[in-house]
């Protein structure tokens, strides 16, 4: 038994109890193994049940040299009764494109941690890096430099930062990927380090990059900027692997369900019943799509992805501004530019942001996110500002917003008008 | 124009540093004031040459980052009661 000091921590113990595995099981482990931040971590937890409020200390002057992200300070307001978390910050590491890594790779990083942090960790943040928990502030540097020698590896982003780019697994082992995602996360990685790691906005800004619509990392729900793999051409059928989930050969949903009386497989029912734009229909004996009103929700191929497959002229929709429920409720992502080839070096990708970074970084209040911009200053303004086309896809339902508001461009003569000339004609 | 950035970042220097005795941090978007017709990204670029220079410093709540200069505002110690 190492020489640690566990706390009286009824409540927490009372956590154990349960069906399910408890984190307080976990982190007593590694504590009873050797590391008193994990004891003392529970104890403080007991100690904030008890009094029903945080002893934890949000936020400082800590990080590594020339960084001005990755590392999340925070600190005990109870240092004397549990003095090995009076530190006790995070660190986040930029995860690998898709989350790919060798297991060499994460014995390394947790090697590391044991040695320089509390040994514990979340994988993964829900932006995508793998967060370290817990280290004092003399071991931040000597972290930082074991990450990028030993293992080759970055701090991610935190702050008013761009958040660490984050992409969905792709063609890696995906047969819907309709773009390269690791490829495009890795690009705008590289492209925008400095905004990565140093601050340069009103408040975060994420990318997340999806192969397909299925949308795996949820970027149309949680980005500022949703880049999600896409197609322009026809779903391309197999009207024989159709006929095949028509007569019971292949099970649909890859054999999910299967476990369950769900009967047998009704294609009425269960994909062109449930199609949302009803553009599917049986026709002698053959599945027919009008793909000119696909909505690309994905539910056909996922249902019979031996018969349905994505077309091949494929690329991404860009979508920008979700966000979570701090002020005015989450809001999902507005479409912005409808199809982008997406191929190397992306610069038509990258013009697009700059420009709407530009817009956001002047007129962006403090901790405003770019979608509550969009909210406050009207899409309008986004297509003016980020030199799109108007079209119908980027609003719900028509005439939602009945006030048009024109520029003196626009407008034959602009603004200036001879109001003597109008009072001949209307008395005033 | 190309920007003269040493000139950007003594005006970012001076007025982050005027501003401190009386605020200690500070969003970028207070920066911008420095120079109103200096582009945000530009000062964005002096603040953070700044950091690396040492001559102001980042403060992180996690979520949000802001600037202050050193010398201003609680130390880490007194803020914390951790270690300097």
């Amino acid at each position: 038994m190492a020489d640690v000091k566990k706390h009286d921590t009824p409540m927490c113990d009372d956590l154990k109890s349960g069906p399910w595995p408890s984190f307080v099981d976990d982190i007593e482990q590694k504590g009873l193994a050797g590391k008193q931040e994990c004891l003392d971590l529970l104890g403080q937890l007991e100690l904030s049940y008890k009094h029903k409020e945080t002893h934890w200390k949000h936020g400082g002057i800590v990080g590594v040299f020339g960084y001005g992200g990755g590392v999340i300070g925070r600190y005990s307001d109870v240092p004397q009764e549990y003095p090995s978390i009076a530190h006790f910050h995070t660190v986040r590491v930029n995860q690998p494109s898709s989350k790919f890594y060798t297991s060499d790779y994460l014995r390394k990083l947790c090697t590391i941690w044991d040695h320089r942090g509390s040994g514990m960790t979340n994988f993964h943040g829900s932006t995508g890096d793998m967060v370290l928990l817990g280290t004092k502030t003399d071991q931040l540097e000597p972290v930082f430099y074991d990450l990028t020698h030993q293992l080759g590896s970055d701090l991610g982003g935190s702050g008013s930062n761009l958040r660490t780019p984050s992409c969905c697994i792709g063609k890696a082992r995906c047969e819907w990927g309709c773009i390269d995602t690791q490829a495009i996360c890795y690009d705008l990685t590289q492209e925008y380090q400095d905004e990565l790691h140093r601050p340069a906005f009103p408040y975060k800004f994420k990318f997340m990059v999806s192969g397909c619509p299925n949308d795996c990392v949820a970027a149309i729900a949680r980005s500022c900027c949703s880049i999600i793999g896409t197609w322009r051409d026809d779903i391309r059928i197999d009207q024989e692997a159709v006929k095949a989930y028509v007569g019971g050969e292949i099970a649909p949903n890859g054999g999910a369900h299967s476990d369950r009386d769900w009967g047998s497989f009704d294609m009425q029912k269960e994909v062109i019943d449930l199609c949302p734009t009803k553009c599917m229909w049986m026709e002698g004996g053959e599945l027919k799509i009008d793909n000119r009103e696909c909505t690309r929700c994905m539910h056909c191929i996922n249902v019979m992805p031996a018969a349905l497959r994505p077309g091949v002229d494929t690329g991404a929709t860009i979508l920008v501004g979700a966000k979570a429920p701090i002020l005015d409720g989450a809001q999902l992502s507005t479409l912005a530019i409808p199809f982008i080839k997406m191929e190397p070096p992306f610069d038509e990708f990258k013009e697009f942001v700059d420009k709407i970074w530009d817009w956001w970084m002047e007129e962006g209040k403090n901790r405003e996110r770019f979608g509550e911009l969009i909210q406050r200053q009207s899409l309008q303004e986004l297509i003016r500002r980020a030199d799109l086309k108007p079209i119908p896809q980027m609003v719900r339902e028509p005439r939602s917003n009945p006030y048009v508001f024109w520029s003196a461009e626009e407008v034959e003569g602009g603004w200036e008008r001879d109001v003597a000339e109008f009072r001949k004609r209307h008395a005033a | 124009m190309a920007v003269d950035m040493e000139e950007l970042k003594e005006k970012v220097l001076a007025f982050a540093t005027k501003k401190a005795k009386f605020k200690s941090k500070m969003y970028i978007k207070d920066l911008y004031k420095a120079d109103p017709d200096a582009k945000p990204r530009d000062i964005k670029k002096a603040a953070n040459a700044l950091v690396r220079e040492e001559k102001l410093e980042f403060f992180s709540s996690g979520s949000t980052t802001m600037y202050g200069v050193p010398g201003f505002g609680k130390t880490e110690k007194e803020q914390f009661g951790g270690e300097e």
